[in-house]
């Protein structure tokens, strides 16, 4: 990890957690980004890969399970001048959070978003995520879960979201990159990680991945959203990796029109303006 | 009292209840009277059974009255709910084909199409209420023409005038020197809800950020800071539920900004999760909670006051709070600016605990009366941030109020970490045992420090005597005129007025209760949930409680008898 963003936080992940890669993806990815440390804000809910934000020195709002992405829709609204991105895992953010990854997307406020997808509930020990694969079994699912899995860049594309990409913990470059890219976009960007887990997600492990992922080639066209969803569902055969989808929109930020202007927190309240509000409440007008 | 007069107007949803109550308030206002109306609806966009009273007088009016009047039923199918309320010497008005006194044939349909529109058979029937009370008609000109656009101006006021004219012609000249108001001189109030006034005391305290998902009653604060919003650069966002809502508003908070939710019991249930969120990462929130009947949902349109041990032990884990409980709509405008600076100050979740009574209560006043309070501000910035040696900021440093200096994200120099974890003074998450000892007693001292500056309760009536009535929120003016009822009759009642219940106001009530003979509490619940935390909190004997839990407010007539029947 790079000295810049580092801190003394003794995070207590697995030797050979996939977390390690992503901590360093963020961090490079950061360090790229060229923005001071007071700029950033790092959101993440509860579990294994919520704890990240710890490790990295920046302005820390480490929420509740699944309600990451309401917290940092509400900072970025009220300042749009910090850079807010959230990192946490697949439950939080697909189970706990389904709603707000739903809507967030909907409302495209410019927040890059960053999920652990490990498939398990490392923290409470095993147990299905929502991308976990039908007949996986859990702690609480012995015979197999029976549930489909979710598809996270499917979802994304079908809700329009204007970036979705998918990285993978062992490729720390190539992921941070990616991040980087979704920290520039100007909207709701989503950086699905593939990631092991070496305690327990015993079949997608770091040897199956290597099998299983494939770079997009860079003649990708990244304005066909049919292509990107096509793409999104593929997983039996290969795994694709990098970005699936790109286009541009107006921002939450950009439509709403009280964000525009001076952070929320600096604003004023001139008397005048509140005794307006009241006598526009005249009983008889003029 | 000097006038008293009570006009119901009853209709089904659709009908315009709405807009004749409304006409009738700002002529009522205009001609330099008084009113105060209550508002009874239900829960469907067309048809069923909605009514609005308006009571009218020369002095401040500040509850409603059970008998009518004056009764104008826009739909006669109605009158058998409502004609039998009409006190004596009072009168009805219908399209029926036939009627006896005291209800009157108006034919309704009839002058509104004359008029050029079907739909103002209520503005006609207005007319005639214009009439029976002697108010100049030019005051609802001036209305019509800043409402309403092009040729439906000139229709408003011809269907006002017809029904004037027939009420002239058909209403006994007794009924029309009865009700008659004699002439004032005009004054220039303000129309305000209850859900208005508490809206635009928030902004009043400098609310910039607001976030809610619609719930009956507490939509009409969302859409005042909505539709205001603009002219004060505050941002209001429709969440995809309520917990999105109150986190949302802690994330904005995070950044310094003042922030409200709004909503009912049903939706406080789900925003518990982020309320105790604020409480641990001791962000400043002030989140609404209009009451309305429960269990779940309840009657979604009436009144209760049944969440009160709700608001005050929701939430996982301890930890301090402020509740709020306005009693009028000017306390509302009052007590939302003093939670938004109170929250900020404490950094501590406020309750502003109200409900559809109170939401839907609509009175006049002297904008002169509103106090706006300077705004001060408690977030450090810039060089007053404190920094450790390291030049560290500590969110969450140790003092002795238990209130650590707050400042937010992007002042150069320094990060602000919070976390939902236990943590250290730094923000990051801990599992130490001494540090947990050490974060829960700061909180709960902010806590202690919160209590020491507790909103007074008010109290009125005799410093002692017989009885005394004690209640909070939405019931203060009823249990006041109630109050002055029985005082009128010879008996030593006094009333107390909780304004904040949470800290508890223990010291005073404990004071004041050993005064009097008996002490009963006044709900809208059935349980008596305020005499439990008396007890509770002070230690003192409540005699009981007068629960009134149908869904509908206290009227202070029926409150009067209650009471009698008590002594």
């Amino acid at each position: 990890m790079t000295g810049r963003y580092e801190t003394d936080f003794e995070n207590a992940w697995c030797p050979g957690c996939g977390n390690f890669g992503i901590l360093n993806a963020v961090t490079m990815a950061l360090e790229a980004t060229g923005r001071e440390k007071h700029e950033i804000v790092l959101v993440s809910g509860i579990g294994q890969a919520a704890k990240l934000p710890h490790s990295v020195d920046v302005n820390v709002f480490n929420g509740l399970h699944g309600r990451a992405l309401p917290a940092a829709a509400g900072i970025k609204m009220a300042n749009p001048g910090l850079t807010v991105i959230v990192t946490s895992g697949d439950g939080d953010i697909y189970g706990e959070g389904g709603n707000h990854f739903l809507h967030n997307i909907r409302r495209n406020v410019d927040i890059a978003l960053f999920v652990h997808d490990n498939q398990v509930y490392g923290l409470t020990k095993g147990q299905p995520s929502p991308t976990a694969s039908a007949g996986w079994t859990g702690s609480l699912q012995r015979s197999g879960v029976i549930s489909g899995p979710f598809p996270p860049l499917a979802v994304a594309l079908a809700l329009g979201c204007g970036f979705v990409a998918r990285g993978y913990a062992a490729d720390p470059a190539f992921t941070s990159d990616l991040m980087l890219q979704a920290i520039r976009f100007p909207g709701f960007a989503l950086v699905d990680i593939l990631q092991p887990c070496v305690t327990f997600n015993k079949k997608n492990t770091y040897q199956w991945y290597g099998k299983m992922v494939q770079k997009l080639p860079p003649d990708h066209d990244v304005t066909d959203r049919e292509k990107a969803m096509t793409l999104a569902l593929e997983w039996e055969e290969r795994i694709p990796l990098g970005v699936l989808y790109r286009r541009e929109k107006p921002t939450f930020e950009q439509l709403h029109p009280q964000v525009p202007g001076l952070p929320l927190g600096e604003r004023e309240t001139p008397e005048e303006a509140v005794r307006a509000l009241l006598l526009r409440r005249r009983a008889v007008p003029g | 009292m000097g006038i008293d007069v009570n006009i119901r107007v009853t209709g089904g949803a659709g009908q315009g209840v709405h807009t004749v109550s409304n006409l009738i308030m700002r002529m009522v206002a205009g001609a330099g009277y008084r009113f105060h109306v209550t508002q009874d609806y239900v829960s469907r966009i067309r048809g069923g059974r909605n009514s609005q009273g308006i009571r009218i007088g020369s002095e401040p009016v500040r509850a409603g009255r059970e008998e009518a009047d004056v009764l104008l039923a826009l739909n006669p199918d109605l009158l058998p709910d409502y004609l039998p309320a009409v006190g004596e010497g009072g009168f009805a008005l219908a399209d029926v084909p036939s009627a006896d006194p005291p209800l009157f044939r108006a034919p309704l349909k009839e002058m509104a199409v004359q008029a050029g529109s079907p739909i103002l058979a209520n503005v006609a029937g207005t007319g005639a209420i214009a009439c029976a009370l002697g108010i100049p008609l030019e005051i609802a000109d001036a209305v019509f023409a800043s409402d309403f656009k092009g040729d439906f101006v000139e229709k408003n006021r011809a269907a006002l005038r017809l029904g004037a004219d027939w009420a002239k012609e058909n209403l006994p000249e007794k009924i029309r020197e009865r009700f008659r108001l004699p002439a004032r001189s005009h004054s220039r109030p303000i129309i305000l809800s209850g859900n208005e006034a508490l809206a635009l005391g928030a902004i009043a305290g400098g609310c910039k950020f607001a976030a809610g998902y619609p719930m009956t009653p507490g939509t009409g604060i969302l859409s005042v800071l909505a539709n205001e919003g603009p002219s004060v650069g505050l941002v209001f966002e429709q969440a995809e539920d309520e917990i999105a809502a109150l986190t949302m508003a802690i994330g904005a908070s995070y950044t310094g900004a003042r922030t409200i939710v709004a909503t009912s019991g049903g939706g406080f249930a789900l925003m518990v999760e982020a309320l105790s969120l604020a409480g641990m990462m001791e962000t400043p929130v002030v989140i609404v909670v209009a009451m309305r009947p429960g269990p779940a949902t309840g009657m979604p349109t009436r009144t209760e006051q049944g969440d009160l041990e709700f608001v005050l032990s929701a939430g996982h884990g301890e930890f301090p709070r402020l509740v709020l409980a306005p009693g009028s709509p000017e306390e509302a405008f009052d007590l939302a600016q003093r939670a938004m600076d109170l929250a900020e100050e404490f950094q501590v979740p406020v309750i502003l605990l109200t409900d559809q009574y109170l939401a839907d209560t609509v009175v006049d006043i002297d904008p002169e009366n509103l106090v706006v309070r300077p705004l001060r501000r408690h977030i450090v910035r810039g060089d007053s941030i404190p920094r450790t040696r390291q030049g560290k900021y500590l969110r969450h440093a140790y003092t002795e109020s238990g209130i650590s200096p707050m400042a937010v994200p992007g002042e150069p120099g320094i990060t602000v970490v919070v976390d939902s974890d236990e943590h250290t003074e730094d923000g990051h998450l801990s599992e130490d045992h001494a540090t947990r000892i050490r974060m829960v007693e700061k909180r709960l001292r902010k806590g202690v420090t919160l209590a020491g500056k507790t909103i007074p309760p008010l109290f009125t009536g005799p410093p002692n005597g017989d009885l005394v009535l004690i209640g909070f929120g939405s019931t203060k003016e009823v249990i006041e005129e109630t109050r002055r009822i029985l005082a009128r009759e010879g008996r030593n009642v006094a009333a107390v007025h909780l304004r904040q219940v949470w800290p508890f106001p223990a010291e005073e009530i404990a004071g004041i209760v050993p005064r009097f003979g008996a002490a009963l509490t006044v709900e809208n619940n059935a349980r008596g949930q305020l005499a439990r935390v008396i007890r509770s909190e002070c230690g003192v004997r409540i005699d009981g409680t007068v629960s009134r839990y149908d869904g509908l407010p206290f009227t202070p007539a029926a409150l009067a008898r209650d009471v009698r029947r008590r002594i």
